[in-house]
C-alpha cells in the first residue's frame, strides 16, 4: 500500500512547533501567542497520531484526544485571563504588563 | 473483572476519590449556602482531613492501577511509598493553606468567593495527587494540566488587581509554553517507544536500538515540563512574578505542594523511566551515554545560586521568598541528583522540613501584610518590639530556611550534605555550603530589620492568638525536629521505595 | 525505681517550665519556693529509692542503662538519651538532689522579697536538670549536654544581681569572666571526645570504657585523651590555671554559691575523671600532672585563704583548695577516696556557705569578717553550725572531714611520696587555720559593727532547718566511709560500694608496696594533732589576741600583700595574657589582618557577589516574552551539549 511516509508528517510537524515557538517568542499580543501556543500542541498531536499509524497502536490517537480536550481548557483559561487583564490595562500587550521585575 | 477495578479504585485511590468527591460537595455547597463562608471552609477542612487520613491509612500499599488491556502488566497509576508521601505532603500543606485562607486579609472582601476558590485548590490537590502516582505519560500529561490550569486561575484570585492578574497572566503563557515542549517529547518519546507507560518505556529502553540523539532531545523537552513544576533555573523566570503577584496563601502553597508534586515526577520518571538497576549500596546505574546526572548537578547548582544571588537584592520580603524557594528547590534537586537512596532520603526529609518553614514563613509575612497592606521589609521594623511573639515565630523559620541548629532546616542541610559525601560529590558539597552561607545574609537581613531597626511609624502589628497558635504550631515541630530528629527520619526511611524498584 | 530514674531529670525540668512560664503570674513565693525544692525533693525520694534497689541486688547486676529513647544515629555514631545507674552515679545523684533540695529550702528564706524571686527558683531547677543529665548521662554526649547546661545556669546564677556593683566591676562582669574561662576548658574536653570518637569509633561509656580496658590502644593516646578531658575539668572544677573564675563567682547569690560553687557543679571535674578512671589509669603521665596541678591547687589556694577578709572568698578559696585534694586523690589512684570527700565536702561546704549566708542576711549584706565579731549570742543556731562544719573541714577526728581527709592524706603517702603527704598536710594545718580564724573573727571576740546601723538577728527557720541537716550529715556523714585501720578488713563500706566502678582502673594501675599500721596510725596522729594545735592558735589569737595577728602581718608585710592580692594572678593574667591578646588583636588582628585582609577579601567578595547577582537580577525584567527567549536559549545550549556528548 503506498502511503506517505512518516518522515513528511514529522517534518511538517516540527515545522509547526517552530512556528508555533516562535510566535510565542516574538508576537506582542496576547492572543496571538495563544495561538501560537495552540499550534504547538497541534504539531504534538501531529506527531502522536502519524506515529500511532505508523506503529498500528492506538494509544496515540487516545492520547490525542486528552491533548485536544487539555488544549480546549487552557485555552478557556488563558482568553479569560487576558480579558481580565483587559480590563484592568486596556492593553493585551505582553510587554507593556511589567510591573514585576528585578 | 469491573468489581476488581472497583475495588482497587477504593482499596487504592481513597485519598484522590475524597478530593473528588470533595469538588462536587464544595460546588453544591456554594449554591446552597453561598452566604456562609464559614460552613465552606469548615466542610473544606472536613474534606481534606478525610483524604488525610485515608492516606495514612495507605501507608506501605503498592499496586497497579487501571490496568491497559489484557496482557499488560503495568498500570496507569502506580500506587506505593514514595507517592503516598508526597499525597501526605500535599494534603498536609493544602490543610495548611485552608487555616491561611481564613485568616487571610486578601480574601476578607465580599468579592472573594470561596466556593470557586475551593473547587480550584481542590483541582489543583487533585492533579498532584494523579501526578505523583502517574505511571504513564498520559495521565502524568493530563494531571499536570489539571494542577496547572487550577493554579492560574488561583493566582489570579483577587479580581480587578493589576497585580494578580498579570501574575496569572505570566504564568499561563510561561506554563502553556512549557506544557506544550513537553508534550511535543512526550510524542517523540511515544514515537521511539510505542507506549505511554513509563515501565514499558523502561525495558525497551535496555535494548540498545534506540537513537540516542531523538530520546535526549526528547527527555530534554520533557524536563522543561518538570522543571517548570519545581522552577528549575533557566525554568525559573515565572517564579518570582507569579509569587509576588498572587495572593499570599496561593503563593505559599504553590511553593511547597505544587514543587513537591513536581519533584514526585522527577523522582519517577529518573528511576522507572531509566535506572537500569539499584546497586547494593543503594546508588542507581544509568544506562544512558549522555551524563544525565552532571545535567542535573549543573541546573541545581545554578538554581541554588542564582536563587540566592537575586534574592539578597529583594526589598519585598514575599520576593524574596519566592527566590530563596527557587534555591531550595537546587537544594532538593541536588539530592535526587545523587541518584541514591540515601539521596532519596535526604529528599523525603528536606521536603518534609521545608513544608513546615516555609509555610511558616509565608504565613507570619502574611500577619504583618494583613496589618501593612504589603510585604516591604521596611514593614517588618521594630516588630521584635511590636509583637515579640510573631518576631520571634518568624526569625525561627528564618533560622530554619539558613539551616542553623538547633532547627529542622539544619537537618534537613544535613542529611543532604551526608548524601552528597556518600556519592563523593565533594564540589557540589562545597558550592551548596557557600551557597547557604550566602543565603544567611538575606535571611538574618529580615531578622535584623525586626530587632535593630526603628519603626518608621507607631502602627501596631496585632495578631489574635488563635492566629499565634497556629503559627507556633508550625514552630513546634522545627524546634523539634531540629533536636530529636531521628523520628522523622526513620518515617522517611519508610517511603523511600517507589513500585518495582 | 531505676526504671524511674529518668524523672529525676525530667522533674527538675517540669519544675523549671512552671516557674520559668507562670512564675511571673503566680507571684506566690511560697508556691514558687515549694514548686522548685519539692521538685528536687521528689528527684532525692527516687534517686534514694533506686539507691535501695541498687544495694538489694547483686554487685554484678549494679550497672544498669535505662533508655529514654534514641536520640539520633549519623553514620556508625548512635546516641541514645539513655541514663547509667551505677554505684559512682547514684552517689553524685544522692548528693546533688540531698543538698540541692536543702539550699533550694533555704533559698525561699534567703531569697524572700527579691524581684527576681521566680527567676532563682526557674534557674536553680534548670541547674538540677543540667547536673543530673550530667551524672547520669551514659554517653559523652548527654554529659556534655549537662555540662555545658551547668555552665550557663552557672553564668546566670553568678549574674543573677546583674545590675549590681561587684568589687572593681560589675556581677555581669563577674559572670562573664566564669563563662570565658570555662569556655576554655570546654574547648579541651570536646576535643577529647572527638579524640574519644576517633579512637573507639563510640562515644558510649560502656563500650568506650570496655574497648580502653581491653587495651589495643597505644599510651600515648590514652596521654592525649586524658590530657585533653584534665583540662575540661580544670575550667569545671576551677584548677590551676583556670581557677581564677570561681572567687568572682561570689558575685553570685549565697546559696547559688553554696549549691553551684561549692557542693556540685564544680564536683563534675572530678566526678568526669572518676568515670573515666580507666583513661586517666591507662595515662601514668596525666596522673601525675594531675596530682602535681592538684596539690599546688591545694597549697596555694589554702594560703591566700590565709589572709582574705571577704566571708565568701575565704570559702571560695578553701573550695579551691578542697577540690586540689579530690584531685590529689584521683591522680594518686584512690578514685573511691576522691568521691568520698566529694561527699564529705558536699556537707560540710554547703553548711559552711549556707551559715555564712545567713551571717550575711543577719549583717544586712556586711561581707566583710573584719567587721563581724561576736555574734555567738546573736545567732546561735548559725554559730553551732557554722563551727560544726569548721571542725568537720579541719579534719577534727570523728567527724565526717577527717575520714575522707584522712583517707586522701594517707593515700598520697602510700600511693605516692612522702613529700606529697607533708604538702598535702600542710595545706591541712592551713586550713584549719583559716577556717578558725574565720569562726574566731565572726562569732567570738568583741562586736565590732555599728550598733546602731546593724542588728544582728538569728534567721527564720526555714534557713535554720537545712543549717541543722547539713550539720548532722556534716558530723555523721563520714562513717559510711570509715578506714580499714578501724574497722578491719573490708570495712569501708563506701569504699566497697564504689569498688566495681573502678575495679578496671584499679587493675590497671601499679600494685603499691605494703605499707604498715603503724605508718598509718603516726601519719594521722601527726597531721592531726597539728591541725588542732592550728585551730587552737588561731582562735586564741583571733579572739583574744589581735594585736599579734597584726604584728605579724605587719612583719611580713611582703608576703602578707602577694597572699592578700592572691598572688597578683588576675593581674599577671591581665598583664601576661588578656592584654597582649588586646593589644595583639587590636594591632594586628584588627588593623592589618582584619581591616587590611580580611575585610578586603570579605568586601571584595561581597563586592563581585554584589556585581554578579546585580547582572543576574537585570535578566528578571519583567517581560515575559524576554523570559521565555532566556529559557529556549537554555535549552539550547543543553541540546548542544548532549549532541556533542554523544
Amino acid at each position: 500500500m503506498n502511503s506517505i511516509p512518516i518522515e513528511y508528517y514529522l517534518i511538517l510537524s516540527a515545522f509547526m512547533f517552530s512556528i508555533g515557538v516562535t510566535g510565542v517568542l516574538i508576537r506582542r499580543n496576547a492572543i496571538v501567542v495563544f495561538m501560537s501556543i495552540e499550534l504547538m500542541l497541534n504539531s504534538a498531536n501531529l506527531t502522536l497520531v502519524a506515529f500511532s499509524s505508523y506503529l498500528g497502536n492506538p494509544i496515540g490517537q487516545v492520547f490525542v484526544f486528552f491533548v485536544m480536550t487539555v488544549a480546549a481548557a487552557e485555552a478557556a483559561v488563558g482568553l479569560a485571563i487576558i480579558i481580565a487583564i483587559f480590563r484592568n490595562k486596556l492593553t493585551v500587550n505582553i510587554d507593556e504588563i511589567n510591573i514585576f521585575k528585578w | 473483572m469491573g468489581n476488581i477495578i472497583i475495588n482497587d479504585l477504593w482499596s487504592f485511590l481513597k485519598p484522590e476519590i475524597f478530593i473528588a468527591g470533595g469538588i462536587f460537595i464544595i460546588l453544591l455547597a456554594d449554591l446552597v449556602i453561598r452566604d456562609n463562608r464559614k460552613a465552606i471552609h469548615f466542610t473544606a477542612l472536613i474534606i481534606l482531613i478525610a483524604a488525610f487520613a485515608s492516606a495514612l491509612l495507605q501507608m506501605g500499599t503498592e499496586s497497579f492501577i487501571f490496568y491497559l488491556g489484557k496482557g499488560n502488566n503495568h498500570g496507569l497509576l502506580a500506587v506505593d511509598p514514595m507517592s503516598t508521601f508526597i499525597k501526605l505532603i500535599t494534603i498536609f500543606s493544602t490543610i495548611l493553606i485552608v487555616i491561611f485562607t481564613i485568616t487571610s486579609e486578601e480574601f476578607k472582601g465580599s468579592k472573594f468567593k470561596s466556593g470557586e476558590f475551593y473547587t480550584l485548590l481542590f483541582g489543583m490537590l487533585l492533579g498532584m495527587l494523579l501526578l505523583s502516582s502517574g505511571a504513564d505519560l498520559i495521565i502524568i500529561y493530563v494531571s499536570l494540566e489539571l494542577l496547572s490550569l487550577s493554579s492560574y486561575v488561583l493566582a489570579g484570585f483577587i479580581a480587578g488587581s493589576n497585580r494578580s492578574s498579570e501574575a496569572s497572566l505570566k504564568y499561563v503563557i510561561y506554563g502553556a509554553t512549557s506544557s506544550g515542549i513537553m508534550l511535543f517529547g512526550i510524542s517523540i518519546l511515544y514515537g521511539l517507544t510505542g507506549t505511554t507507560n513509563l515501565y514499558a518505556i523502561h525495558t525497551i529502553l535496555v535494548s540498545p536500538h534506540v537513537n540516542y540523539l531523538t530520546l535526549g532531545l526528547s527527555i530534554l523537552m520533557i524536563f522543561i515540563g518538570i522543571g517548570f513544576k519545581i522552577s528549575a533555573v533557566p525554568f525559573h523566570f515565572w517564579t518570582p512574578d507569579v509569587y509576588e503577584g498572587s495572593p499570599l496563601p496561593v503563593t505559599a502553597y504553590l511553593s511547597v505542594a505544587s514543587k513537591a508534586a513536581g519533584f514526585a515526577l522527577l523522582i519517577r520518571f529518573i528511576k522507572v523511566g531509566f535506572i537500569s538497576s539499584v546497586g547494593t549500596n543503594g546508588f542507581w546505574n544509568f544506562y544512558e551515554n549522555f551524563d544525565w546526572q552532571l545535567f542535573l548537578i549543573i541546573l541545581s547548582i545554578a538554581s541554588m545560586t542564582v536563587g540566592n544571588l537575586t534574592a539578597l537584592w529583594q526589598n519585598n520580603v514575599k520576593r524574596m521568598l519566592a527566590y530563596s524557594s527557587i534555591a531550595h528547590a537546587g537544594y532538593m534537586l541536588l539530592a535526587i541528583a545523587v541518584l541514591s537512596e540515601k539521596g532519596m532520603l535526604a529528599f523525603l526529609v528536606y521536603i518534609a522540613i521545608y513544608m513546615f518553614m516555609n509555610l511558616g514563613a509565608f504565613y507570619a509575612v502574611m500577619l504583618v501584610a494583613n496589618k501593612k497592606g504589603n510585604e516591604e521589609i521596611s514593614s517588618f521594623a521594630g516588630l521584635g518590639y511590636k509583637n515579640p511573639y510573631l518576631a520571634f515565630g518568624l526569625s525561627i523559620f528564618l533560622i530554619s530556611l539558613t539551616g542553623i541548629p538547633p532547627t529542622g532546616g539544619f537537618i534537613g542541610k544535613l542529611y543532604l550534605f551526608i548524601a552528597l559525601l556518600d556519592g563523593d560529590m565533594y564540589w557540589p558539597a562545597l558550592i551548596a555550603l557557600l551557597n547557604t552561607v550566602i543565603s544567611l545574609y538575606y535571611y538574618v537581613r529580615i531578622i535584623k530589620e525586626m530587632y535593630l531597626t526603628k519603626a518608621l511609624d507607631d502602627t501596631t502589628i496585632e495578631t489574635s492568638k488563635t492566629e499565634l497558635t497556629f503559627m507556633f504550631a508550625l514552630v513546634a515541630p522545627i524546634l523539634v525536629f531540629g533536636i530529636y530528629f531521628t523520628p522523622l527520619v526513620n518515617f522517611c526511611t519508610n517511603f523511600v521505595r517507589i513500585l518495582g524498584f | 525505681m531505676i526504671d524511674l530514674i529518668h524523672f529525676t531529670i525530667i522533674i527538675p525540668l517540669v519544675g523549671f517550665l512552671i516557674n520559668g512560664l507562670l512564675g511571673r503570674k503566680i507571684k506566690n513565693e511560697k508556691v514558687i519556693g515549694a514548686i522548685g525544692s519539692g521538685a528536687v525533693g521528689i528527684a532525692f525520694i527516687i534517686a534514694l529509692g533506686a539507691l535501695f534497689q541498687l544495694l538489694s541486688l547483686p554487685e554484678s547486676e549494679r550497672s544498669q542503662v535505662v533508655t529514654l529513647f534514641n536520640w539520633f544515629s549519623v553514620g556508625n555514631l548512635e546516641i541514645n538519651f539513655a541514663y547509667l545507674v551505677d554505684p559512682l552515679s547514684i552517689t553524685m545523684a544522692l548528693i546533688v538532689t540531698g543538698v540541692g533540695f536543702l539550699i533550694h529550702v533555704y533559698s525561699i528564706g534567703y531569697m524572700h522579697g527579691d524581684k527576681g524571686f521566680w527567676r532563682f527558683f526557674t534557674y536553680m531547677n534548670l541547674f538540677i536538670f543540667a547536673m543530673m543529665n550530667l551524672i547520669l548521662g551514659d554517653n559523652f554526649v548527654v554529659l556534655f549536654l549537662g555540662w555545658e547546661g551547668v555552665g550557663l545556669c552557672s553564668y546566670l546564677l553568678i549574674g543573677f544581681w546583674y545590675d549590681r556593683k561587684f568589687e572593681k566591676g560589675t556581677v555581669a562582669q563577674a559572670a562573664k569572666k566564669a563563662f570565658i574561662v570555662n569556655r576554655i576548658g570546654d574547648f579541651g574536653f570536646l576535643l577529647g571526645m572527638f579524640l574519644i570518637y576517633l579512637t573507639f569509633d563510640s562515644l558510649n561509656f560502656t563500650e568506650v570504657f570496655s574497648k580502653a580496658a581491653s587495651g589495643a590502644v597505644p599510651e600515648a593516646t590514652f596521654t592525649l585523651i586524658a590530657l585533653f578531658l584534665f583540662i575540661g575539668a580544670t575550667g569545671k572544677s576551677a584548677q590551676i590555671p583556670l581557677y581564677v573564675w570561681l572567687p568572682d563567682a561570689m558575685a553570685g547569690p549565697t546559696p547559688v554559691s553554696a549549691l553551684i560553687h561549692a557542693a556540685t557543679m564544680v564536683t563534675a571535674g572530678v566526678y568526669m575523671v572518676a568515670r573515666t578512671s580507666i583513661i586517666f589509669a591507662s595515662a601514668p603521665a596525666i596522673m601525675t600532672v594531675v596530682v602535681i596541678v592538684g596539690i599546688l591547687t591545694a597549697f596555694f589556694a589554702a594560703t591566700i585563704g590565709l589572709v582574705q577578709n571577704d566571708i565568701k572568698k575565704v570559702l571560695a578559696y578553701s573550695t579551691v583548695s578542697q577540690l586540689g585534694y579530690m584531685f590529689v586523690a584521683c591522680g594518686v589512684g584512690a578514685f573511691s577516696a576522691g568521691i568520698f570527700h566529694v561527699m564529705t565536702h558536699a556537707f560540710f561546704k554547703a553548711l559552711l556557705f549556707l551559715g555564712a549566708g545567713s551571717v550575711i542576711h543577719g549583717m544586712h549584706e556586711e561581707q566583710n569578717i573584719q567587721n563581724y565579731g561576736g555574734l555567738k549570742k546573736h545567732m546561735p543556731v548559725t554559730y553551732l553550725t557554722f563551727i560544726i562544719a569548721a571542725f568537720a573541714i579541719s579534719g577534727f577526728p570523728g567527724l565526717s572531714g577527717f575520714f575522707s581527709k584522712d583517707e586522701i592524706l594517707w593515700y598520697s603517702y602510700s600511693n605516692f611520696s612522702l613529700g606529697l603527704w607533708i604538702i598535702a598536710a600542710l595545706t591541712a594545718v592551713m586550713t584549719a587555720f583559716y577556717m578558725f580564724r574565720l569562726v574566731s573573727l565572726t562569732f567570738f571576740g568583741e562586736e565590732r559593727f555599728d550598733h546602731h546601723k546593724v542588728h544582728p538577728h538569728e534567721s527564720p527557720k526555714v534557713m535554720t532547718v537545712p543549717l541543722m541537716v547539713l550539720a548532722f550529715l556534716s558530723v555523721f556523714g563520714g562513717y559510711i566511709g570509715v578506714p580499714e585501720l578501724f574497722s578491719g578488713e573490708g570495712g569501708n563500706k563506701f569504699h566497697h560500694w564504689l569498688e566495681p566502678v573502678f575495679a578496671a582502673a584499679n587493675g590497671r594501675l601499679a600494685e603499691n608496696a605494703e605499707h604498715s599500721h603503724f605508718e598509718e596510725i603516726l601519719l594521722m596522729a601527726l597531721s592531726v594533732s597539728a591541725a588542732i594545735i592550728a585551730m587552737w592558735f588561731a582562735w586564741k589569737i583571733f579572739t583574744t589576741n589581735k594585736e599579734l595577728a597584726e604584728k605579724t602581718s605587719n612583719k611580713f608585710k611582703g608576703l602578707y600583700n602577694i597572699l592578700f592580692n592572691k598572688y597578683f594572678v588576675d593581674e599577671f593574667y591581665e598583664k601576661a595574657v588578656i592584654s597582649p591578646i588586646n593589644k595583639f588583636s587590636e594591632g594586628f588582628l584588627w588593623k592589618i589582618a582584619d581591616v587590611r585582609l580580611i575585610d578586603g577579601f570579605v568586601n571584595g567578595t561581597a563586592g563581585l557577589i554584589d556585581n554578579i547577582s546585580g547582572t543576574i537580577k537585570r535578566l528578571q525584567n519583567g517581560i515575559a516574552q524576554f523570559y521565555a527567549v532566556i529559557m529556549m536559549t537554555g535549552i539550547a545550549i543543553i541540546l548542544f551539549w548532549i549532541i556533542f556528548s554523544l
